[in-house]
């Protein structure tokens, strides 16, 4: 009981701690492929650092969601963690409190915080880049949604550390056309939710294109901190995801000692760096697309996921 | 041991058909003329490649001449035969304005995949189950979706490429159903769809130098109408 | 002798039209091999008729896949004949044209090359080759529709292609089912025609009737069966008329053939709807054809809806029971054959003499073109089944199956159709050929197109009036007498059906 309490709470600090780093080293990589130098792979850290010392300003005309939101946004990738696996293959402590639908929703509720906050503080870009991100949120759900039910339907459950192991027992399992397609789905979802090109330009500087980050225009100091910290978790949140419960369900500590949990942290990183490689060379690749073809790139994911749905089915 | 290794052919099987929907998908999806070709090539090879998993699978030679024939006429002589026969027009051509707008064309794309589902589920019951897997469906899928592709399609190759995509759909069941038919017939299909290319190809080059376009789905005069407006829009 | 010496002369035509020679060298090479096709196979059906050939006999076909029987042969005379004098009127209708050499030998190696794949669909009876045979026909017609290159040409070949090749796919999915079908039935023989009705039996019901399905709405896509039928009456009036008379008079007969093999395929299993798919399906082809026979406005179109009214009868009269009408099915497709490539040469020598395609185009033909006008009126009283005429004494023998078969609603539709259709046409040509012009004929101001330029008019050439002489014989004789070969051969041609 006590070892699977802290299992559980070291997995929240693997995240707290290396969610940051994950977005430097994704940016870093970025700028050596478009041949510059780039920052350092810490800069996240320093960044909110400084943020964290620096005063917050708070608009008069703003109400308590405002104030408010900016933990929403931070603790809701905490409590996702809890259920998921991150370091462990077998279910801890606080796993079967929720399952991927209730993460999913746990998700979506910093989501909707974020949204309200825009609205709340009158900006006028702040309302906009709400009203897209709701925009993808519509079209990303369903998608969402058809890719835990075929999950389910496969598992026969939706505890993420049930649905581990069934890609991968026997190992054929793998390559069945579900478990491919709802990946590549799973994999465009990311691409939309994580805000990353194609959908999104998470380094652009221009408000009027921006999507996610003109929600947190308005924030500054320890609020707007929060606010990138809870973003860099819940990226590395659903990569986590990705890798430990649809892809690569290896390298998971099996063993309930301290030291087989501690191993399994630089095996869940170096997966992570491959999986970030995979993302730069995506990135690099694509252009962002204009706002109206995004409803194309879901729809293709939601083809996808349906396609896996029949291929399952059938 | 041989089981795992049979069960790992039919999953690989059912995965390299699953990505055959896919592609059908994309041709109906993707604006760029160019890159429905691309997506056809690799159609073509997935076909190639579920023929040979087949043929691993069920210890069936003649599929091996199948892919062996589909690898080479389809993603390697159909693109050669396109570049010498039709204007290189039809390759930079973009679809602007289609019939109707690409997550529709997609969403009725997804309803004929799973009316493809219930039309092969009375022949998937019929054959002897060694027969059965994920190729007709998803074959017939191909079928229903090519033709689909050539109702919502202006451009010249699109349009044919709906074609072959209806033969490779046609060819994906075949293999799975009716493995023995005799080297020669598939041999002499693969030889039509070409010939296919040819006439085609033909076809679009007489139309881009007559009509000025390779928008080919938008020749439209001939109907029942009077001889008014048929000399009206000719003018125009 | 071998049957595949009738598949000889169109490919050694082909090879040599292609030699630049004198201008007529092409003309003459395709019309001697024609005739030569035509007297092999006219041999050919005397042996069928006499019951010399039996089915899927070896010493008819060096190889399996060969095999003639009283049907085969019967289609293959009527492509042997309707080629023949097609090629005869092309001397003439060509030459109108004042083609380049070049582009004159590119129309007559299409047409040997189309003339071979029809020739091959009745000679082959393994069902996957007959495919890639009806897809030949397809495909080698598809220029000699596209010929004249207009826009409107153009349009209607890319049709053609489109639409044929679409079900040339989904048939090519049945054949394979059937094949599938087969192979279930636990039959070791191998895939030809009579193999599948020793088979049927066996074969499980849900194969065969996907199979039928696939290939009735696959190759009724090309035969011009009505919901499919939207591009037959573009192309078959797009092309230049030797061309339509091939297209509308023997391919749609022939693909018709193809699925007529199925019908016993579908008896010898027990359960099966194939009869009341084709009495639906007929029944609709005909009755949309007859109602939109009455607003063409091109005279060409008007024997092309004419050409699916009659596929749909045929279609209809296999519904009726092939032990019932069998021999009027047979007597239909021969008749339609070879009325109606007369009617498309009677449409050439009006387009020559006239110049225009439009019926409103056309008046008081017979003052001014006295052989055209009386071709004009001879094929369409033969189209439409006018009494003494082959077409009526088919149409006849069919309703009285029809009756038989205690089917009177249906029956009476089709004799409905059948009239409106004869209206329809009749009203047409009896303005065309007798009617005076009318002067105030385009209210909106349109250009004047009634009276044609002068150099599009053109004198009706000598081979054109053979070819209509030649082709109007069997028109005018074969409802008044038919040979006893003849009535042997269409006896045995639906014992096969």
């Amino acid at each position: 009981m006590i070892p699977y309490i802290v299992f559980n709470l070291m997995q929240v600090v693997v995240v707290l701690l290396c969610a940051p780093l994950a977005s430097g080293v994704l940016s870093r990589m970025k700028e050596i492929v478009q041949s510059k130098q780039g920052p350092s792979i810490f800069q996240p850290y320093r960044d909110l650092w400084k943020l964290f010392h620096k005063d917050e300003i708070v608009s008069e005309e703003s109400s308590w969601i405002f104030r408010f939101t900016p933990y929403v946004v931070f603790a809701t990738p905490i409590m996702v963690t809890l259920l998921i696996p991150v370091l462990t293959n077998y279910p801890l402590f606080f796993a079967f409190m929720g399952d991927m639908i209730a993460g999913g929703f746990i998700l979506s509720l910093g989501g909707f915080f974020s949204t309200l906050a825009a609205i709340d503080t009158a900006n006028p870009y702040g309302p906009m880049g709400a009203s897209r991100t709701r925009m993808v949120g519509f079209l990303s759900e369903p998608v969402f949604m058809i890719v835990f039910f075929t999950v389910s339907f496969v598992a026969g459950s939706t505890i993420p550390y049930i649905v581990q192991e069934k890609w991968v027992t026997p190992l054929v399992f793998f390559v069945t056309p579900s478990h491919v397609l709802l990946m590549l789905a799973f994999l465009m979802l990311i691409l939309a939710e994580g805000g990353r090109i194609p959908v999104d330009n998470p380094t652009g500087h221009f408000e009027l294109a921006m999507i996610d980050e003109s929600k947190s225009l308005e924030y500054s100091g320890r609020g707007f901190a929060l606010i990138k910290w809870g973003g860099h978790m819940k990226f590395f949140v659903l990569m986590c995801i990705f890798l430990n419960v649809l892809l690569t369900p290896w390298g998971l500590a099996a063993d309930q000692t301290l030291g087989a949990v501690l191993l399994a942290v630089p095996k869940v990183l170096l997966k992570v760096f491959i999986f970030l490689v995979v993302i730069v060379v995506i990135e690099s690749q694509l252009s962002k697309l204009r706002l109206f073809r995004i409803a194309e790139f879901l729809g293709a994911a939601f083809v996808t996921s349906v396609a896996a749905v029949i291929a399952q089915v059938f | 041991m041989n089981d795992t290794i049979n069960q790992l052919l039919d999953n690989l099987n059912a995965l390299v058909t699953g990505l055959f929907l896919l592609t059908a998908f994309g041709i109906v999806a993707m604006r760029q003329a160019r890159g429905v070709l691309s997506l056809f090539i690799v159609q073509s090879l997935l076909l190639a490649a579920s023929a040979a998993l087949l043929g691993l699978r069920h210890h069936a030679e003649s599929l091996f001449g199948v892919a062996l024939v589909n690898l080479i006429s389809k993603p390697m002589i159909v693109p050669w035969l396109l570049r010498k026969t039709s204007p290189s027009e039809i390759y930079t051509r973009r679809e602007v304005s289609q019939v109707l707008s690409i997550p529709a064309a997609l969403l009725i794309a997804l309803a004929l995949a799973i009316l493809a589902y219930f039309f092969a589920l009375p022949i998937s019951n019929a054959v002897a189950p060694e027969f059965r897997g994920p190729n007709v469906p998803i074959g017939v899928a191909g079928l229903l979706i090519g033709a689909f592709t050539l109702t919502v399609r202006r451009e010249a190759l699109p349009l044919l490429v709906g074609l072959l995509v209806m033969e490779n759909g046609a060819f994906l069941s075949g293999i799975s159903i009716s493995r023995n038919l005799p080297f020669l017939v598939e041999l002499a299909i693969a030889t039509d769809g070409l010939i296919i290319v040819f006439i085609s190809g033909i076809l679009i080059r007489t139309v881009q130098r007559r009509v000025g376009s390779t928008a080919v789905g938008e020749l439209a005069n001939l109907k029942e109408v009077s001889a008014e407006s048929l000399e009206g829009r000719a003018i125009k | 002798m071998s049957v595949l010496v009738i598949l000889v002369p169109p490919l050694v035509a082909a090879a040599l039209v292609c030699v630049p020679f004198k201008r007529q060298w092409a003309a003459g090479v395709t019309v001697a091999s024609s005739a030569i096709v035509l007297i092999l196979t006219a041999r050919i059906a005397l042996r069928a008729s006499t019951g010399d050939l039996a089915p899927d006999d070896g010493s008819v076909g060096a190889l399996r896949w060969i095999a003639v029987d009283g049907l085969s042969a019967l289609i293959v005379l009527l492509v042997a004949f309707v080629s023949t004098t097609a090629a005869i009127f092309s001397i003439g209708y060509m030459s109108r044209l004042r083609l380049r050499p070049w582009r004159l030998r590119l129309y007559y190696v299409n047409y040997n090359l189309f003339v071979f794949s029809m020739l091959a669909i009745p000679l082959l009876a393994e069902p996957t080759l007959v495919w890639i045979a009806v897809e030949l026909t397809t495909l080698c017609s598809a220029l000699l529709v596209s010929f004249e290159n207009t826009r409107e040409a153009l349009e209607a070949a890319w049709k053609y292609v489109v639409l044929s090749l679409m079900g040339a796919g989904l048939a090519l999915f049945g054949f394979l089912v059937l094949y599938a079908a087969v192979q279930a039935s636990g039959w070791s023989g191998g895939y030809t025609w009579s193999a599948l009705i020793q088979a049927a039996p066996r074969m499980p019901p849900a194969l065969l009737q996907a199979a039928f399905l696939a290939i009735l709405i696959g190759l009724g896509t090309k035969a011009g069966l009505v919901p499919m039928h939207t591009w037959l009456p573009d192309a078959h009036s797009q092309a230049p008329s030797p061309v339509c008379a091939l297209l509308s008079g023997i391919e749609t007969s022939t693909i018709l053939y193809v699925i007529l093999r199925l019908f016993p395929v579908m008896q010898a299993s027990r359960n099966s709807h194939a009869e009341t798919w084709a009495l639906v399906l007929g029944l609709v082809s005909v009755g949309t054809a007859a109602f939109l026979l009455l607003q063409v406005r091109d005279y060409k179109r008007m024997f092309a809806f004419s050409t699916v009214e009659h596929m749909g009868i045929v279609l209809a009269s296999v519904g009726f029971g092939a032990a019932a009408a069998g021999s009027g099915t047979m007597m239909q497709i021969v008749s339609h054959a070879v009325t109606k490539s007369f009617c498309f040469f009677a449409a050439g020598a009006v387009l020559m003499s006239e110049g225009t395609r439009e019926i409103a185009g056309v008046r008081g033909l017979i003052g001014r073109s006295p052989a055209a006008g009386a071709a004009l009126v001879i094929g369409g009283l033969g189209i439409t089944g006018a009494p003494p005429l082959a077409v009526f004494l088919s149409e006849l023998s069919i309703l009285r199956a029809g009756l038989a078969q205690r089917l009177y609603l249906a029956t009476a539709l089709l004799a409905l159709f059948i009239v409106i259709a004869f209206f329809g046409i009749m009203l047409h040509i009896n303005r065309m050929v007798f009617g005076a012009r009318e002067t105030a004929s385009r209210p909106l101001g349109g250009p004047e197109r009634s009276e044609p330029a002068p150099d599009a008019r053109f004198a009706i050439p000598f081979s054109c009036k053979l070819g209509l002489v030649v082709a109007a014989v069997p028109v005018l004789t074969l409802g008044l007498y038919q040979p006893q070969a003849l009535q042997d051969l269409l006896q045995r041609a639906a014992a096969a059906l």
